[in-house]
């Protein structure tokens, strides 16, 4: 009775459902989406790794401090992982045939000068060959650890170690390689390599670094190395010649953090207004027919029905069309969402179930709650009084 | 045996005020089974009134009335149901069929209601269809039928639960005079198979037909008087 009273109430019934859709699916695209982007942020962070300290330090003199920086940082073994100058060279790679230069995807990629603790400050592990060595840093080495986009661009599936490659125009051999991080935000961070950073003097003319990378053990250490170092560097630099800056990644994710919270609030409200529009969509195409329908429960009760009865047909009714437009405003918003994060985040992107349904429930009860608004009170009347409803 | 029991009853629309209308007037009537019975009156005598009080659409404002010997007046709206659902069968002055309802399932509505199962209700739906000569029109809509065949299905939807009382509210006002001979016709073989019959007319020929005439004027009846004598 009530699947036929939704097939001959079409335009009604499609507009009441419609409003659901509509709401449904908007909140459940607006925060996947936002969901999405935090998630995104997040993987970039933890692929480069917590717990980092950066060290920028701008000396007039010339000075380099590197050396004092990675002593210290080495004492403070409790707390310290590792310490890395942070220097790149931009330049082309070669390898028999195949040059960097000639990559339409990625281009030139930026070289690592980096320590011999380069790969545990940026949560690179090996996968083959071996790491930068503290010797091959002191002996200048001319030695090359290179990133798994790049091997692959290189050597496609030929071992690489001990083959000879050209950086700049300098010989260097392939001692390892670092298994890929993949990563949707920073793709080049598989296409690199990292030679020892008293390179820098060879490949870029230059004998100083301006930043570092310390990796705490923990996030308390990473406090605690943050004022140990600054205290160090106090002493280090005359400020009359320079000036440093100590700063962490961690109070960067946290302001991230704290920035994705605000977009989730921001576009929660927006996803809560459309909510908010569909349901008022959904009262209003039920009030205008309350007339109509309160006329149709006035002969309904006049020939025989309960009000019970009514009643029931009208939850059923209700129902319904509210359950159906909130399936179907789930399929939307899914659908929607695993579009949009394919557009906008090359992500496989899954709305969040608690919220999805919590969309649903809302505008399913208020569907109900204004599809049960005139038979609630139309049934209370006597049928002569609802039947003079026109 | 007494079928409806009317008993000094008034109607009183906006008791106290500047514009109090009282549309029944202290009323008192006893209707047997088995009668037909005609009430005429001018426009605005009350009829429609007294009619919805007597098909429990309404109740009066003071006065007491009984329906098969029951109270009305201390009824739940679930007993009150069973009795319009049982007892009584409306046919109203504007056909009042739900317009998104098929002429088979505006009749089938009676059934439903009535609580019939529905292997059952097929056949006695058609049935009542075919009493009203609109079988062939069984799954037209209230918009796609005349006026007479609309009433014709309001009939058929007050006759299938075989009420103990039909009661028709001007139910040819609407209708040219052969379609309301047509109807006048149906409501008399109803009667003559055991159905109590009242009807609202402000057609005196058709008020002829009947077997007892009561005339309403500002709320009071005025005259009542047997055409022939039927007494149950
Ligand atoms: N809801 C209402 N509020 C106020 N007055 C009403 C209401 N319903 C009916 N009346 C008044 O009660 C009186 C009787 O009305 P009723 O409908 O019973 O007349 P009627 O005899 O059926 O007239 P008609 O032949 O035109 O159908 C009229 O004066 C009418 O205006
Ligand atoms: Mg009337």
């Amino acid at each position: 009775m009530a699947g036929k009273s939704i097939a001959a109430n079409k335009v009604r019934s499609f507009l009441t459902m419609l409003g659901i859709i509509i709401g449904v699916a908007a909140v459940i695209i607006l925060v996947s989406l936002v969901q999405g982007q935090n998630k995104q942020w997040k993987e970039y962070y933890e692929s480069l790794g917590t717990n980092r300290v950066n060290v920028s330090a701008y000396m007039w003199n010339g000075k380099d401090i590197t050396e004092d920086l990675y002593e210290y940082c080495l004492r403070l073994d409790d707390l310290v992982l590792g310490v890395t100058p942070n220097g790149y060279y931009y330049g082309n790679i070669r390898y028999q045939s195949k040059s960097t230069d000639g990559n339409r995807e990625y281009g030139t990629p930026s070289i690592a000068l980096g320590s011999d603790l380069y790969s545990v400050c940026n949560n690179y592990e090996l996968a083959m060959g071996r790491d930068i060595s503290y010797l091959d840093v002191q002996n200048y080495n001319q030695v090359v650890v290179l990133g798994a986009k790049l091997k692959e661009y290189l050597f496609d599936y030929k071992n690489p170690i001990g083959e000879q490659i050209s950086i700049g125009g300098h010989k260097f051999t392939v001692i390892g390689v670092y298994a890929a991080k993949g990563g949707t935000i920073n793709p080049y961070i598989d296409y690199t390599a990292v030679v020892p950073y008293t390179m820098n003097r060879m490949l870029n003319k230059n004998n100083t670094f301006g930043d570092f990378t310390i990796k705490a053990k923990s996030s308390e250490a990473t406090t605690e190395v943050i004022t140990r170092v600054t205290g160090f560097l106090t002493g280090l630099i005359d400020p009359n010649y320079g000036y440093f800056y100590v700063y962490s990644d961690n109070s960067w994710m946290e302001r991230e953090d704290e920035a994705n919270r605000m977009m989730s609030l921001v576009l929660g409200g927006i996803a809560g207004i459309s909510l908010l529009v569909g349901g008022i969509g959904i009262m209003n195409i039920m009030l205008v027919t309350v007339r109509e329908r309160t006329r149709e429960i006035g002969i309904r009760k006049a020939i025989g029905g309960s009000r019970r009865s009514i009643l029931i047909q009208f939850l059923i009714e209700a129902s319904v069309i509210c359950g159906t437009g909130g399936i179907l405003g789930i399929l939307l918003g899914v659908l929607g969402t695993l579009v949009a994060g394919k557009l906008i985040f090359q992500l496989v992107l899954y709305p969040d179930v608690a919220l999805s349904l919590g969309a649903v429930a809302f505008s399913v009860v208020l569907g109900i709650a204004f599809g049960m608004y005139p038979a609630v009170k139309a049934s209370a009347l006597q049928p002569v009084e609802a039947l003079r409803a026109e | 045996m007494k079928l409806i029991e009317l008993i000094d009853a008034y109607k009183i629309y906006n008791e106290g005020f500047e514009n109090e209308v009282r549309a029944l007037n202290g009323v008192s009537l006893t209707i047997e089974k088995g009668e037909f019975v005609s009430i005429v009156g001018q426009s605005g005598s009350g009829k429609s009134t007294l009619m919805n009080i007597l098909g429990c659409l309404d109740v009066p404002t003071y006065g007491e009335y009984f329906l098969n010997g029951q109270d009305v007046s201390v009824m739940t709206d679930a007993e009150l149901s069973k009795i319009r659902s049982r007892d009584v069968g409306f046919i109203f002055q504007g056909f009042n069929l739900i317009s998104t309802l098929t002429a088979y399932e505006n009749v089938e509505l009676a059934l439903i209601y009535q609580g019939v199962r529905a292997s059952q209700r097929h056949d006695r739906v058609m049935e009542a269809l075919e009493r009203v000569g609109l079988a062939d029109r069984a799954k037209n809509r209230p918009s796609q039928l005349s006026g007479g065949q609309q009433q014709r299905v309001a009939i058929a939807r007050a006759l299938v639960t075989n009420p103990s009382v039909i009661m028709a509210d001007e139910p040819t006002g609407a209708l040219d005079s052969k379609t309301g001979q047509q109807i006048l016709d149906l409501l008399k073989s109803l009667n003559d198979e055991g159905a109590t019959v009242i009807l609202i007319t402000h057609n005196m020929d058709l008020a002829c037909a009947s077997h007892r005439i009561i005339r309403l004027s500002d709320g009071k009846i005025v005259e009542d008087y047997r055409l022939r004598g039927v007494t149950a």
